[in-house]
């Protein structure tokens, strides 16, 4: 792996950023979470991120504004969005806008790994701890005994 | 994380059954100060008014009657006396003839028999005009009279034709007795034919001024009555534009009596307590489409905390043994914040739809403000809209109900939400009503205003300007009837363009506040019936 695939993670709640960080740092990503979104812009004009994970509603800057600010910066950044509470109103305009995918609160590490992991295939970039991990976890799962 | 306040659906639950045993205990107590006043129906005033007119009436006739006898009876005298005197008269010629030609004088005794027979014959009618002494005036003079003739006929038998001194002095007697009974009973006549008349006057005045004693007495019955029933209907006249106008007090006894009337205010009463019975589950469905409302506000809110602990707990789950006791712990006490934090997100709009009974108390409206803020603070954010809540120092308590009061501003902040852009402004003001011992609260939107010609409609029913199926209609209607109910009033201003701001004027607390717990004292400005 020559490269790391370079995330960036946009949430109002410090708990997403705290947990999803390690998550993706563990698939092999380079990752910065951020909790305020217009710090995450000004980082952006820096920086470019090969993923952009946003919440929605925020504060100050929307999910819509970072999506926006994002493919005006770097048409090939993948933006996937993270909706509360899905309208599909909210859908149209952020997949107009050129959003790449949609996870919906509440979700699970799995949800976002296999998201992001989608965002580096279309990217054309290999993640083998991702592929690794998604088998060690179906192991997990298999082992626990937890029902699909 | 206990600290979150409890709330105790059991006390809540007592306090409204306290509350509506109190209340139709409140009932019974008009009901029966209603029904326990002296009964004096309009009927019976009706009765009254007639009846004295008819006793009126009837002292009227029997006044007339006695006098039509009495003047029957006089009439009768006057015939009687005339008769008497044409007898009189009669022997007074035979008598001149007698004199003159020595002639007639049989005439003239048969002519006095006939005088005495007439009075005789109608002793009866001449001692009810005259009284019992009139054989002493009458009859004397009458028999005097036919004594002299007698005399004087003896007389003639006896000297012939010539007259001595003795025939002249009996004549002249003769005469001047003749003339004296004449005179008399002409006197008698002339004065009966002025009582007559005076009899006659009577009877015309006795008409005329009980005609109009009548027309008094039936304008004081009309007037009466008048005043009666006008008084009343115009009082219940009051009774409905104040029930109108959402004041659902029980009208209580205002006379001493009870009547008619008492019967429809006790059918008001009840209309009164059926119309606040469907009041309150209008009010409490119109609050639970107000959480509904919110609903979306509060889903979306509680998908944070719930996608907090999600990801927590995945990851303790998938990480536990790579973890430190340290990372472990932090990890749960996220988890365990989390959990606090949802419960809190629906515990505020779970204890606002609660259903409860009617709690007077007083109340600090910019705290009350800020908990109905907080209350639409999801769908607020969810939304963009900014608001702003903003209060004097020092505003006195009102009086009040606060879940229903809360439910009258929520729904104008939901309104005004409504009516505001995505990412707009709310302000939400609380000062000093311009007129005294009042506090006004102003909720003001600035979104695209209202058209002048429908604010006049707005407070109606089932009037709404959002699409159907959006709004019932009575949000605004439900909240004028709460405030109404506080002895406050809401009132609207909007320029097209410009947003709109609704004002709620509620009074202020006159009464101590410990005095406020659990009396439930009406409120200082309460309409009395």
């Amino acid at each position: 792996m020559s490269t790391p695939l370079r995330v960036m993670l946009i949430d109002d709640e410090p708990i997403v950023g705290k947990r999803l960080g390690p998550v993706l740092e563990k698939m092999g990503c380079q990752t910065e979470t951020f909790v305020e979104p217009a710090v995450a812009l000004n980082r952006l004009a820096e920086q470019e991120f090969d993923v952009v994970v946003t919440d929605i509603r925020m504060e100050e800057v929307d999910g819509i504004g970072v999506l926006e600010r994002v493919k005006a910066l770097s048409p090939r950044t993948k933006v996937i969005m993270i909706t509360g509470y899905a309208t599909l109103e909210v859908a149209h305009e952020a997949l107009a806008k050129g959003a790449f995918d949609f996870i919906a609160k509440p979700f699970e590490p799995r949800d976002m790994r296999q998201a992001v992991a989608k965002a580096a295939e279309a990217l054309g970039l290999q993640m083998p701890e991702a592929a690794a991990l998604m088998v060690e976890e179906i192991l997990l799962t298999e082992e626990s005994g937890l029902p699909e | 994380m206990t600290s979150i306040p409890q709330n105790q659906p059991p006390a809540v639950g007592a306090g409204g059954q306290a509350e509506r045993t109190r209340l139709a205990e409140r009932a019974e107590g008009i009901r029966r100060a209603l029904v326990e006043r002296p009964r004096f129906s309009l009927r019976l005033q009706m009765y009254l008014g007639f009846l004295a007119a008819f006793i009126l009436s009837a002292g009227v006739a029997v006044a007339l009657v006695y006098n039509f006898h009495d003047m029957e009876n006089k009439i009768r005298f006057l015939e009687i006396v005339n008769d008497y005197v044409m007898e009189v008269e009669q022997a007074r010629r035979f008598e001149k003839n007698f004199l003159l030609y020595g002639s007639n004088l049989s005439d003239a005794l048969d002519s006095v028999f006939q005088a005495e027979q007439i009075l005789t014959r109608n002793a009866g009618e001449l001692a009810a005009v005259m009284g019992p002494g009139w054989s002493q005036v009458m009859l004397p003079k009458l028999r005097g009279y036919q004594a002299l003739l007698e005399r004087l006929g003896r007389l003639q038998g006896a000297a012939g034709a010539q007259g001595g001194p003795a025939r002249q002095d009996l004549q002249a007697r003769v005469r001047k007795e003749g003339q004296e009974m004449v005179s008399a009973a002409l006197a008698l006549l002339s004065k009966e034919k002025a009582s007559l008349s005076t009899t006659t006057r009577r009877s015309r005045q006795i008409l005329i001024y009980s005609l109009a004693l009548l027309l008094v007495v039936l304008v004081l019955n009309a007037y009466l009555l008048g005043i009666r029933m006008l008084g009343s209907i115009n009082r219940f006249g009051e009774y409905a534009n104040r029930i109108a106008a959402g004041d659902y007090t029980p009208i209580t006894p205002s006379r001493r009596y009870r009547d008619e009337f008492t019967d429809l205010a006790l059918a008001i009463n009840a209309m009164i307590q059926e119309l606040e019975n469907r009041e309150a589950v209008l009010i409490q469905s119109h609050k639970m489409r107000a959480v509904g409302t919110l609903t979306s506000g509060v889903a979306h809110e509680l998908n944070n905390p719930l996608n907090n602990i999600t990801l927590t707990a995945h990851v303790l789950q998938e990480d536990y043994a790579g973890l430190s006791d340290a990372e472990r712990q932090e990890m749960i006490a996220d988890v365990v914040q989390e959990a606090g934090r949802a419960k809190k997100i629906i515990s505020n709009l779970l204890d606002f739809a609660r259903e409860t009974g009617s709690q007077l108390e007083p109340l600090d409206l910019p705290h009350l403000l800020q908990e109905t803020i907080d209350l639409a603070a999801n769908q607020i954010k969810l939304l963009g809209i900014k608001i702003q809540l903003q209060s004097s120092d020092n505003l006195p308590r009102v009086h009040g109900d606060s879940q229903q009061l809360r439910q009258v501003f929520l729904n104008l902040i939901l309104n005004a939400i409504d009516a505001s852009a995505k990412g707009g402004k709310i302000q939400v003001i609380v000062v000093p009503a311009d007129e005294p011992n009042y506090v006004a609260v102003k909720v003001i939107d600035f979104g695209s205003g209202i058209p002048a010609h429908i604010l006049p409609s707005l407070f109606d029913p089932f009037f709404t300007t959002k699409g159907r199926g959006k709004g019932t209609g009575l949000g605004l209607s439900v909240s004028q009837g709460i405030v109404a109910k506080h002895g406050g009033r809401i009132m609207v201003s909007s320029q097209a363009g410009q947003g709109a701001t609704f004002t709620v004027v509620l009074p202020v607390t006159t009464i101590p506040a410990e005095l406020g717990e659990g009396r439930h004292p009406e409120p200082a400005n309460r309409a009395k019936a």
